[in-house]
């Protein structure tokens, strides 16, 4: 454990160091940028609260990516289930019109239950008709992406306005702020320790580990593959639209806007491959996100770098902190192989004494 | 008649960029490279096709400034995922990123826009008309007239296929995808030859994107990939990496793409007309998944389908 956090601790130096370079490359100050990024993510209570409610979606979309590529189910489709997820929240808080004890409740299950769908959708192509799943759930995103557009630029278009979106949803479902934070963490914190305990404290859990590892030891160790992946899909789906459920909810529009997606799914996906989907280097991963985002903000403010900086050293940093997990891993692997080797050439050469011949011989 | 026409014009212009990703993608479907960044390695190479083109007024430095774009992406690919041996979904998921969010970045960094970058100062790939073709019969107005890339792709797709299937190179890179210790026992690295397959589809995966920024159209947008180069994974699969049922697969594919284009003019809301190429790679999946399953014991998978190829 402690290996993995110091590899990718290094990865993650490295990653900063490069990001670094490439700003000062551009002509931008580079350390001011830096200590712009950090400030305003990090040093004061309002950045604190705005880097935890960035993380909120974050969070969630890790989860599902690590749920999925853990259990070995290529599950690419965060994008389209998120957007259903937060669809079906838009559409139920429109319609219904609840007291928020019994709405807030409700609407999350329609949140997971949304996206859950989506996600058993390419489940059940994978199931009956072997069709692999990173594909279709790929090819579903756009599918959901363009759905979606023509729902808020068609039937639930909010006319008041002059862009698509729907109208806003009755205030049941508006999920309380406290000093600007959002319960939207609360819920995706409650979602996290659900997922923790399914992952690593329970049979079920094990059993998609195990899957994730070894498809066929899983098989002959008695347990029910096919169910299994049907499962941890739909647990995978329901998180991702737990996610667009929460930017309906939470936040301050309460409706689905066009581009509300942004690019919080492809990040949950990020955010799984460089956790090694395990579920609290997820969560970790996920907060150092949403700090690196909510700091482009005000890197932008301060020294014009554009924010979407924050999607170029995301992606440099998960290429890092990878290549320096699996290359200490490929170092460690031939240093104990040599260690080894010379361990065994050393009791040969033992043996060989011993018996008086001529060791050298070879 | 005429209507005919223009859609099998707008199938053979849709199904170009497809063809090409396509095609970059079968050396490294023979080299076993699993090859994601497809999407992103066209996304940069459509950015940098039209950051050349732009900077220097001239189609040609735009063409050769996509390819080496869509190069250098693959050059981080296949440093990490051959030489460092990083997980090739992981790289590859991490490229398409870094093509997103690098050229999001790079659109506003250089040109200072957001969502699109178009400028009379792009110059787009010219139109030819080859002399011969336009005379033919029947298919003569189909294929005449369109940007030259056009025809670079189909004589690619020839090309390719003797490449692979008909010289010792092609030999060694299935050899080297089917079994990586028999090719290095001979004396020749595996691991090159999947480096050089890698940097060929991002050569060619640069190219597509060329022609999606200044052939199909002549402007940046974001993502104006828009999941081709995921299309053309499906593809692959769907056609075992054969380039000439790559070839075909992707005019059908075009033919439906197109078809959502000329179903814009009726009542259809056109963000279903826009959804009718994804569904037509899922249907098309779902189709190849039926005749596999009737004959369970056909080969599958890039060891399978050269064993065909030998034959």
């Amino acid at each position: 454990m402690s290996k993995n956090a110091l590899t990718a601790l290094a990865g993650i130096g490295v990653a900063l160091l490069a990001g670094l370079v490439i700003l000062w490359a551009q002509g931008y100050p580079a350390v001011p940028s830096y200590a712009a990024l950090f400030s305003y993510s990090l040093f004061s209570k309002f950045a604190i609260v705005s880097t935890l409610n960035k993380a909120t979606p974050l969070i969630l979309t890790g989860l599902s990516a690590a749920v999925g590529f853990g259990s070995n189910c290529v599950n690419l489709g965060q994008p389209g289930q998120f957007l259903i997820g937060a669809m079906a929240v838009a559409a139920f808080g429109i319609v219904c019109d609840l007291p928020a004890p019994v709405m807030i409740p409700l609407a999350i299950m329609v949140a997971l239950a949304a996206g859950a769908l989506w996600a058993g959708i390419a489940a059940g192509l994978r199931r009956r008709f072997n069709m692999d799943e990173f594909i279709t759930t790929l090819m579903l995103n756009f599918i959901a992406d363009y759905f979606t557009l023509y729902l808020i630029s068609g039937p639930m278009w909010d006319r008041a306005t002059y862009s698509p979106m729907t109208k806003a949803t009755n205030p049941g479902s508006w999920l309380p702020m406290w000093d600007g934070l959002s319960a939207a963490f609360v819920v995706s914190c409650v979602a996290f320790v659900v997922t923790w305990v399914i992952w690593d404290r329970s049979k079920l859990g094990y059993e998609w580990r195990v899957m994730g590892q070894n498809s066929v030891f899983s098989r002959v160790g008695g347990c029910n593959n096919e169910a299994n992946f049907t499962r941890a899909m739909l647990l995978s789906g329901a998180l991702a639209g737990l996610a667009g459920g929460m930017m309906v909810m939470g936040g301050m529009q309460h409706r689905f806007v066009k581009g509300m997606g942004a690019n919080y799914a492809w990040d949950g996906v990020m955010i799984a491959i460089v956790a090694a989907n395990g579920m609290v280097p997820t969560g970790l991963y996920a907060l150092f996100f949403a700090a690196i985002q909510t700091g482009a903000m005000g890197m932008e403010l301060e020294t014009a770098v554009p924010s979407e900086f924050a999607l170029v050293l995301q992606a440099i940093i998960v290429l890092f902190v990878v290549a320096s997990r699996e290359s200490t891993r490929l170092l460690i692997n031939r240093l104990a192989a040599n260690l080894r080797a010379r361990a065994a050439a050393g009791a040969e050469q033992d043996i060989s004494k011993g018996g008086g011949r001529d060791a050298s011989g070879r | 008649m005429h209507l005919v026409v223009e859609m099998l014009r707008s199938s053979v212009l849709a199904a170009t960029p497809v063809l090409l990703a396509g095609l970059g993608g079968t050396y490294t479907y023979y080299a076993n490279v699993f090859n994601i960044a497809m999407e992103g390695m066209m996304l940069i190479g459509a950015f940098t096709a039209v950051a050349g083109s732009y900077l220097a007024g001239s189609w040609v430095v735009g063409m050769l400034a996509g390819m080496a774009g869509g190069l250098v992406a693959a050059l981080v690919f296949a440093v990490f995922a051959v030489y460092l041996k990083t997980d090739e979904f992981v790289t590859g998921t991490a490229i398409n990123m870094l093509g997103l969010g690098g050229t999001t970045y790079a659109l506003r960094q250089m040109f200072r826009v957001k969502g699109a970058f178009m400028s009379p100062r792009i110059q787009a790939i010219p139109r030819i008309r080859i002399p011969l073709i336009g005379t033919l019969p029947g298919i003569g107005p189909v294929l005449s007239g369109h940007p030259f890339l056009v025809y670079v792709t189909l004589a690619l797709a020839i090309l390719i296929e003797w490449h692979i299937f008909r010289t010792r190179y092609g030999l060694r890179l299935r050899a080297s995808g089917e079994d990586p210790r028999a090719v290095d026992s001979v004396g020749v690295s595996s691991d090159r030859i999947r480096a050089q397959a890698i940097l060929i589809s991002g050569a060619l995966c640069g190219l597509a994107g060329v022609y999606l920024s200044l052939g199909y159209v002549t402007l940046f947008a974001e993502n104006m990939s828009n999941g081709r180069g995921w299309i053309a994974l499906a593809v692959i699969i769907l056609t075992r990496g054969r380039p000439l049922g790559l070839l075909t697969m992707s005019l059908v594919f075009g033919f439906f793409d197109g078809l959502g284009l000329s179903l814009q003019s009726t009542k259809i809301p056109p963000q279903f007309t826009q959804m009718v190429p994804y569904i037509a790679t899922i249907a098309a999946l779902y189709l190849y998944s039926r005749e596999k399953r009737q004959a369970p014991s056909a080969p599958t998978g890039p060891t399978g389908s050269s064993e065909q190829a030998g034959q």
